[in-house]
């Protein structure tokens, strides 16, 4: 796992300084006593997608949150467009787009009067606010809707226009924080679409989700779990270097058979996937014959038995699995 | 209406108290604050009112004259001067309220029983004050001048004369007219109406703003259990100061109870579910936090103020405005603290105030039910 | 330069102005609180309703009672027949103050004796009974003197004079004593504290509790000028309320305005800069509007009894006198009674505007500096 993090870092050392939008250095923040996020280290290129993964809770906003300028770092250091996240905040702030989880736009102002006060904000040239604020508004799809009271859209849509007033300044990075949370398939497909359009043109996207098909159409990832960062690198190579191997399994009954194969010594780690199973084992080649014949003892044929490529969710799970199993002994050393 | 639904609420909305420990110390610090400073530092009593000095005459007659109002106390001498800049300066700039101007035959005109005319210059702005100083100027100046005429005469008729009337004033309820006696009781009033409405005003609206309420309309909580539920901590906060200001009246400030404790009690009660309900419509109707607070100011603190006679007597009111306030709660509690606590009444003369209590309260509850609509938008 | 601020002022403007509920707190309250309030605020003691117990009946305890009468002060409402009946009437607040003359009034006069008249006042209201009483004194003390003299003129013929000592009054500023012309300018300066201080204590906490604070934050906005665009719009509308409400005063209330209305405008300037100061430093430490608003309240409503509004200054202990230093509606109301009912000018005034001004400029700058861009 660490040699993810590694590999990762070892293609970046490569570019340019000026070719790095976000560089982190053992960067913290504690809340009291608890360690939202800790001895964070990461870069990321211009002009790339990266997703911030892990699940709820894991540290993923408030990492978002010290990078715009929101919050203050407790612990390292970190630059962001080249400016320093401790001493230059403001500066940053120029240079990024911001998009919360939640709403943030105000609700009794109409479409264009949140655009144009966004526009007076970030100091837009008066010749430049006509022309971004057509372009946001057909970005968005409100054309027909410009009059409209931003508290009577429709969720898409205000998604849409939050993206809209965030890079209204065209900035040449915007972080995301759980952009589609909420949001229908279809508009977030089309919101993904964005996303490329403005990746196409150059802008860093620094994007958080849970949803694994997003993170999918990312050019690199990032796991963070407890306010670590886990695992590093394209979807490819997170799938690649996962060390186990991965057992599909359907059958009658699925959920004995959970029981069944969470038992065999073989088994590092299994779980319900769709109808079937998914069985994390080290060396599927050995494990295959074992799962089919304890399953038929149990007069559970397998109707599929077989190893798969695994997804990024089956990482992910075994990731943190893995990250789990290393913590429990500390955890009891503690108490 | 359930009861156990109505616990719930009631549990919820008390976490929600206790989390906000800052709203709750100011429930509790701002009747504290209040008592004391009306207790120790605000009074209507008006006395030692800054006297400026000019005596032209300069006699031991005239200076005696002078006496008598610097003596006194309801006059302090402010300074004494030979021109009329220095009391126009002084007045102007608050230093002086009165001046006292004695014309340069004084003495020697009185002796050769010519008329004199003393001037008083006073700042008219404040006319309470000045009303109260006049009266008292008034009052000095008058004994004076009945002296010099006995004087004069039972020089002449070698006898000793008394005046032909007398005033016996007998003050009842408080005798030493004590503004404190007064306004503690009428304090009372205007506290419970102010934190009560202050307090409940923000409670609906706030679960509107933030998109809580949604999901409580998705329970069958009916509007009434609701409210009754929301109610009952702020219930407990207004219980809890009034007996902070019944015992910092008694103990403290030493203001006496006349009438009956337990009436006292009772219709406090009374009226604290009233401005209960009056700030649970005011949160009902407002749906935001912002405007339910300004119409919880406008609709509680300024009347219980200006319009309770708490402070303003009614019957100055012209007549329009008096029957504006028999709409204000304030109005009739002030009247019954007072019966109570100064004149020491009982239900015989006070039911009618407090059938109009009970009428409020159940008329603002269920205004505040029947608007209270389960529905979004 | 200014950019960021226009869009600050357009949006505010925008926000207050969309909300219907927000005009009406804003435009129609205040006004018809200046007219509810300013028929409230009078504590002229006239017409006060009087009970007369003559025991005595004579032609000169009559001619009292008719005196007092007439003076404007007393109103005869009940005319009774035992003591009881007073205190019955004095419980239910029928009457204020009762006059009792006894049996054998005007036989003591007519023997060169004092006569007692009984003046009872209910001490429940001590100022109006404290005006009642020294009413009473004044009239009776007038009688006696005129019975007085009348007696000696008829004992010694008609050429006696006695000595004249007279009490010339001159009162400046306020001729009548219309205590309306001294409280409706403190009810103008506290409507302006209560509408601009809740509006700048709850607009940032707002945006706080909303959310659309933290997208407020991303941006490259100046502390100064967030603070400042939260700031002018609630200025333009105090500025707005003191126009409105001075016009109803003047034509109104008929309260008359004699001093200079452009130092009334600046001095409404810097008052409101403390008083919009007060309210965001409030709600730049506060974490809800619930906060906000009962923290605003903490300071208003002390700021308004501290303020010599009703309760002169003046009479408070001295050390307490020395914190209303602190109260920007203390030193507004010394300037726009002095403007009002003075005519007084920069001259005599300067103190006060001073003191506000240095305030004013103070708490912005601590809400300001106490304003993060930043969450917790």
């Amino acid at each position: 796992m660490p040699c993810l993090a590694t590999a990762a870092r070892g293609e970046t050392v490569t570019d340019s300084e000026a070719a790095i939008a976000v560089k982190l250095h053992a960067l913290g923040k504690r809340f009291g006593d608890f360690i939202a996020v800790n001895r964070l280290d990461l870069d990321i290129r211009r002009g790339e997608i990266f997703g911030f993964l892990g699940p709820n809770g894991a540290g993923k906003s408030t990492t978002i949150r010290m990078l715009c300028g929101l919050l203050a770092p407790s612990a390292g250091s970190g630059t962001v467009a080249g400016f320093d996240i401790v001493a230059e905040p403001e500066r940053i702030k120029e240079q990024i787009g911001y998009m919360s989880q939640k709403f943030s736009l105000y609700e009794d102002l109409t479409v264009e009067e949140n655009i144009d006060f966004y526009a007076g904000i970030y100091k837009l040239p008066v010749g430049r606010r006509r022309e971004r604020k057509e372009w946001v508004i057909a970005m968005a799809g409100l054309a027909a809707h410009r009059q409209a009271l931003t508290a009577t859209l429709s969720g898409g849509w205000k998604q849409r226009l939050a993206l809209g007033c965030a890079i209204l300044h065209e900035p040449p990075i915007i972080f995301l924080d759980e952009p589609t949370a909420g949001v229908d398939p279809l508009s977030r497909r089309s919101f993904w679409a964005l996303i490329y359009q403005l990746a196409d043109a150059g802008v860093t996207v620094f994007v958080t989700t849970h949803y694994m098909d997003e993170a999918e159409y990312c050019d690199r990832l990032g796991l963070i779990y407890r306010g670590e960062l886990i695992a590093l690198g394209t979807p490819e190579e997170l799938k690649a270097a996962m060390a186990e191997e991965l057992v599909e399994v359907s059958c009658a009954r699925p959920q004995e058979a959970l029981v069944l194969l969470e038992a065999l010594p073989e088994t590092r780690h299994a779980a319900l996937f769709g109808r079937g199973l998914h069985v994390v084992v080290d060396h599927a080649e050995q494990a295959i014959p074992l799962i089919a014949a304890s399953l038929e003892a149990a007069n559970l044929p397998p109707e599929r038995l077989e190893r798969i490529v695994p997804s990024l969710e089956d990482v992910f799970v075994s990731l943190i699995e893995a990250r789990d199993r290393l913590a429990a002994p500390v955890a009891e050393v503690k108490r | 209406m359930k009861l156990r639904r109505v616990r719930a609420v009631a549990r919820k909305e008390f976490l929600h108290v206790l989390r906000d420990p800052r709203s709750l110390i100011m429930g509790l610090a701002i009747p504290m604050l209040l008592l004391f400073m009306f207790g120790y530092a605000l009074t209507l009593d008006v006395d030692r009112v800054p006297l400026i000095v000019w005596d032209q005459s300069a006699t031991p007659e005239s200076r005696e004259f002078v006496e008598r109002f610097t003596g006194s106390r309801y006059f302090d001498l402010a300074g004494t001067t030979d021109n009329y800049r220095t009391i126009e300066q002084a007045i102007d700039t608050r230093r002086a309220l009165l001046a006292l101007v004695v014309p340069t035959g004084f003495t020697r005109d009185l002796q050769a029983n010519r008329p004199v005319a003393v001037q008083l210059l006073i700042d008219g702005s404040d006319a309470n004050t000045a009303t109260i100083a006049l009266g008292y100027a008034e009052f000095i100046f008058a004994g004076y001048a009945r002296e010099i005429r006995l004087e004069e005469l039972q020089r002449r008729g070698g006898q000793t004369l008394r005046p032909p009337l007398a005033v016996e004033p007998r003050v009842w309820f408080n005798a030493d007219m004590l503004s404190r006696n007064a306004i503690v009781p009428g304090l009372i009033a205007v506290i419970m109406m102010v934190i009560a409405a202050l307090l409940t005003s923000l409670t609906v609206a706030r679960e509107w703003e933030n998109g809580t309420m949604e999901q409580l309309i998705a329970t069958p909580l009916t509007g009434p259990e609701l409210i009754v539920g929301k109610l009952v901590p702020y219930f407990c906060i207004g219980v809890f100061d009034l007996a902070l200001c019944v015992l910092v009246g008694r103990y403290v400030f030493d203001v006496p109870l006349r009438g009956a404790l337990p009436l006292l009690l009772g219709l406090s009660l009374l009226y604290l579910l009233v401005a209960l309900s009056l700030g649970m419509l005011i949160s009902i109707l407002g749906k935001t936090q912002f405007v339910a607070s300004q119409f919880a100011m406008v609709a509680t603190l300024l009347p219980a103020f200006l319009l309770s006679g708490f402070v303003f007597p009614i019957e100055n009111m012209p007549g329009l405005l008096q029957m504006v306030t028999h709409v204000i709660p304030a109005r009739y509690f002030v009247t019954i603290l007072r019966g109570i606590y100064l004149k020491g009444v009982g239900p015989t003369v006070l039911w009618s105030e407090a059938l109009l209590l009970a009428l409020f309260g159940l008329v603002f509850l269920s205004l505040a039910m029947c608007k209270f609509r389960k529905k979004i938008g | 330069m200014f950019a960021r601020l226009k869009a600050m002022l357009v949006k505010e403007f925008t926000q207050i102005l969309r909300n219907p509920k927000m005009r009406v707190v804003i435009f129609i309250v205040p006004m018809v609180q200046i007219i509810v309030f300013g028929y409230a605020v009078n504590t002229d003691v006239k017409h006060i309703a009087t009970a007369v117990y003559d025991l005595d009946n004579s032609v000169p305890s009559r001619e009292l009672v008719a005196r007092l009468e007439q003076s404007g002060y007393f109103d005869i409402v009940a005319r009774v027949g035992g003591v009881d009946q007073i205190g019955n009437l004095i419980d239910h607040g029928r009457v204020k103050a009762a006059i009792q003359i006894n049996h054998g009034f005007a036989a003591d006069i007519k023997g060169g004796r004092t006569a007692a008249v009984q003046v009872l006042v209910d001490g429940s209201d001590p100022n109006t009974a404290r005006i009642v009483l020294s009413h009473a004194v004044t009239i009776v003390g007038r009688y006696s003197d005129q019975l007085l003299v009348e007696r000696e003129v008829r004992r010694r013929g008609a050429a006696w004079q006695p000595p004249e000592l007279d009490l010339q009054i001159r009162t400046w500023f306020n001729e009548n004593l219309e205590s309306r012309n001294y409280y409706v300018p403190g009810v103008m300066a506290q409507l302006v504290l209560i509408v601009t201080m809740m509006l700048s204590a709850m607009s940032v906490v707002r945006e706080k509790e909303v959310g659309t604070m933290e997208q407020m934050i991303v941006t490259p906005i100046r502390r100064w000028e967030f603070i400042l665009g939260k700031t002018l719009p609630f200025a333009l509308v105090g500025y707005l309320n003191v126009a409105m409400v001075t016009a109803l005063a003047a034509f109104w209330f008929d309260i008359p305005i004699r001093g200079n209305l452009l130092l009334l405008g600046v001095a409404t300037g810097v008052y409101l800069l403390s008083t919009l100061g007060f309210g965001l430093w409030i709600s730049t430490v506060s974490q809800s509007q619930q906060q906000a608003m009962m923290s605003a309240f903490m300071f208003m409503f002390p700021a308004m009894l501290l303020s010599g509004f009703a309760f002169p200054v003046e009479n408070m202990p001295e050390s307490i006198q020395y914190l209303t230093w602190l109260n920007p509606l203390r030193h507004y109301l010394v300037i726009i009674r002095g403007i009002f009912l003075k005519g007084v000018g920069l001259a005599v005034l300067w103190p006060q505007i001073a003191v506000l001004a240095a305030l004013g400029t103070g708490i912005l700058a601590v809400a300001i500096y106490r304003f993060r861009k930043t969450v917790s």
